[in-house]
């Protein structure tokens, strides 16, 4: 289970709106690593996020997960997948719980209200989702990687809206799971504490 | 069979090289059989003893409810190149010849209401027929439409492929569903199919107006497919180059 | 998330959303109205033309409510998160479409005695009109569904909706129509329920995907 979760990308072209935003890109992310991808803004950072995720397809290129070929579809890889973008993905109709146990259906509430209480939520689990802020229904998506038992994690600025504190327990969480053999792929403006040995790939256009 | 001419054909480039030589061809022999036809229809061909005159319509109304349908076939067709093969094309195609079948679908209409004037006494009747033509006409409305209204290229190309391919699967429900419903409502009346044994005095200027609307449909799809081709692929050395040598 | 917990928490979603089931309910009912008021209340305009009126009715309620199906979950991102479950997505849409069929269509099936009271329906022709309705919906939704799915990223996208799906709901009301028309003047009507069936099952195979291919374009 361990080794056998790499994630290959090669000769990948990606293009949004007519702009191309980067040619022959290719990296190696191993289980167990925790990869940054860095680029300016709008050189394409979120755009490879959702391309590995199935969100998009690349124009041209090749994606390997385990040995196999993803390229066309991603099931295999989105099995094991977790994926934070953009938009936080809370359902405003159901209360912050629901939205957890939608996620991830087989964990009970204990789990989820422990969840929601190192993310500093506690207390609001009957609380309709949207009766909070955004930032809160960010964290909300946060908890998510508390309650999930998926390997591969992409997260999108998984930073913002977090203080110091938040910054310090999300990395310790990121930490853990690397140890434990999973692998993080994510962006960030913010800096990374150097525990993390972040791997860090270029995107250039 | 080979099929390495549809998939070059398939290549932006390619398909606009070739179309420079087949759309002048198609435009001159469509033009060509398309005024010989409509000309002698209208003018020489023997009146009708039922209809007398008013029945020379048909030169125009056949050959156009013909194309209109043609190109319907010819965008589901395209769509599903477009959703199976990924066909750069094909999005291309449709795009082109959208607005085009809906012209001739209108032009159908038309002349249908000119025709039906003299011969059923009102500019409209709801015969199987032109009921059919009308949903065609409101169906490429739909497609260009939905093409007009999406601003993500990917997203609108996608979006009229499904669309065309939904309406290929459902137009012979459609028309199948117009005329069982026509033969209910309707008696039997003159349909505009059915030409009787037509003499070839007849029928061969209504062949030759229909080939020749192919042609000039064909001819100007081709022209708007090359447009098309240089907007959408601006940004390569063959199009920069082609534009510095022949102008646009 | 599995399937059946998609399942579970779309109607959970329904229930929280009552108004909207609600809504159709009664955009179903004032567009019936204005046939009596529009046209004339007598028996004799309102009973040979109730089957059309019902079916031009309900085909546009289910547009209507089917138009707005994926909207929310577009706009809240969980549309995306469903993209990248790892589940078939053809299949979450279905188990989406039953969930609303339910929940637009058992209360208007409910409603169908009432209003057959106020067009003037008999009993015979209330149960064949039923039966298209049970029959014929089905389609009407899943055909809706494209439509809702390639609109779903624009924010007015409703009437475009109604513009190009619209003519693929022609067959389902011809051959509703046709169907009460026949058993209103004693004639068979099982080949039309018959054709209703096949044009269901049919859209039964190519909507969903076809649902799915247009949301996966639009999530980007």
């Amino acid at each position: 289970m361990h080794s056998n979760l790499d994630l290959s990308i090669s000769n990948l072209f990606i293009e949004r709106s007519e702009r191309v935003l980067c040619e022959n890109f290719s990296c190696l992310i191993k289980a167990g690593e925790v990869a940054r991808i860095m680029g300016e803004n709008g050189a394409g950072k979120s755009t490879l996020l959702k391309i590995i995720a199935g969100i998009l397809q690349p124009l041209e290129g090749k994606i390997l997960f385990a040995g196999e070929d993803i390229s066309f579809h991603r099931d295999m890889l989105q099995k094991h997948l977790l994926y934070l973008g953009h938009h936080a993905g809370i359902k405003s109709v159901f209360s912050v719980a629901e939205n957890l146990k939608w996620y991830c259906p087989n964990k009970d509430i204990d789990a989820i209200e422990e969840a929601l209480a190192i993310v500093g939520l506690a207390g609001y689990s009957d609380s309709p989702a949207h009766q909070l802020s955004a930032g809160q229904q960010r964290r909300i998506a946060l908890a998510r990687l508390w309650l999930t038992d998926k390997k591969i994690w992409l997260l999108d600025e998984p930073f913002t809206a977090l203080d110091v504190k938040g910054v310090s327990v999300l990395e310790g969480k990121i930490k853990q799971h690397t140890n434990n053999g999973g692998m993080v792929i994510l962006t960030t403006h913010q800096s990374l504490s150097d525990a993390l040995c972040v791997k860090e790939i270029q995107l250039v256009s | 069979m080979n099929w390495i001419w549809f998939h070059k054909l398939g290549s932006p480039k390619w398909f606009f090289q070739w179309a420079n030589k087949w759309s002048k061809f198609a435009f001159v022999i469509g033009v060509l059989m398309l005024s010989i036809g409509i000309v002698w229809g209208l003018g020489f061909a023997p009146a009708d003893y039922q209809q007398g005159n008013s029945f020379r319509i048909i030169y125009i109304h056949v050959p156009t409810a013909i194309l209109a349908q043609s190109c319907y076939l010819g965008l589901g067709v395209a769509g599903l190149v477009s959703l199976v093969w990924r066909m750069k094309m094909a999005p291309v195609f449709i795009k082109a010849v959208a607005p085009l079948g809906a012209v001739m679908a209108l032009i159908a209409l038309l002349s249908g209401a000119i025709w039906g004037k003299p011969t059923w006494g009102a500019w409209w009747v709801w015969d199987a027929r032109l009921t059919s033509v009308l949903i065609l006409f409101l169906l490429y409305m739909g497609v260009i439409a939905i093409q007009n209204s999406l601003d993500d290229l990917q997203l609108a190309d996608k979006a009229v492929a499904v669309i065309s391919v939904v309406g290929l699967i459902n137009l012979p429900i459609i028309k199948y569903s117009v005329e069982w419903w026509n033969t209910l409502h309707q008696p039997a009346t003159f349909s505009v199919t059915e030409a009787p044994a037509m003499p070839m005095a007849m029928w061969l200027p209504l062949l030759l107006s229909t080939l020749g609307m192919y042609g000039f449909i064909a001819a100007v799809a081709m022209w708007r497919m090359q447009t098309e081709v240089l907007i959408r692929e601006h940004r390569s050395n063959w199009v920069k180059k082609e534009i510095l040598d022949n102008g646009i | 998330m599995t399937y059946l917990s998609f399942f579970n928490s779309e109607v959970l979603a329904i229930f929280r959303r009552k108004q909207d089931a609600v809504n159709a309910l009664v955009f179903f009912l004032l567009v019936i109205t204005l046939f009596p008021l529009g046209v004339s209340p007598s028996k004799e305009f309102l009973q040979p033309a109730a089957g059309g009126i019902i079916w031009c009715a309900v085909a546009l309620a289910i547009l209507m409510s089917v138009e707005g199906m994926f909207k929310e979950d577009y706009n809240d991102g969980s549309l995306e998160q469903l993209v990248v479950s790892g589940l078939y997505l053809p299949v979450l849409i279905l188990l989406k479409l039953v969930v609303q069929w339910c929940a637009v269509m058992l209360p208007l099936l409910i409603l169908m005695p009432i209003l057959s009271q106020m067009l003037f329906i008999n009993w015979e022709i209330l149960w064949v009109l039923i039966l298209t309705l049970i029959i014929g919906s089905p389609a009407l939704f899943l055909i809706g569904t494209i439509g809702a799915a390639l609109t779903v990223s624009l924010r007015r996208g409703a009437v475009l909706m109604l513009l190009i799906i619209l003519p693929f709901y022609l067959p389902v009301i011809i051959f509703s129509t046709g169907a009460i028309g026949a058993a209103q003047v004693g004639q068979p009507y099982n080949g039309q329920l018959a054709i209703l069936a096949a044009i269901s099952l049919m859209t039964l195979t190519l909507s969903p995907i076809m649902a799915a291919v247009s949301i996966k374009a639009s999530v980007n």
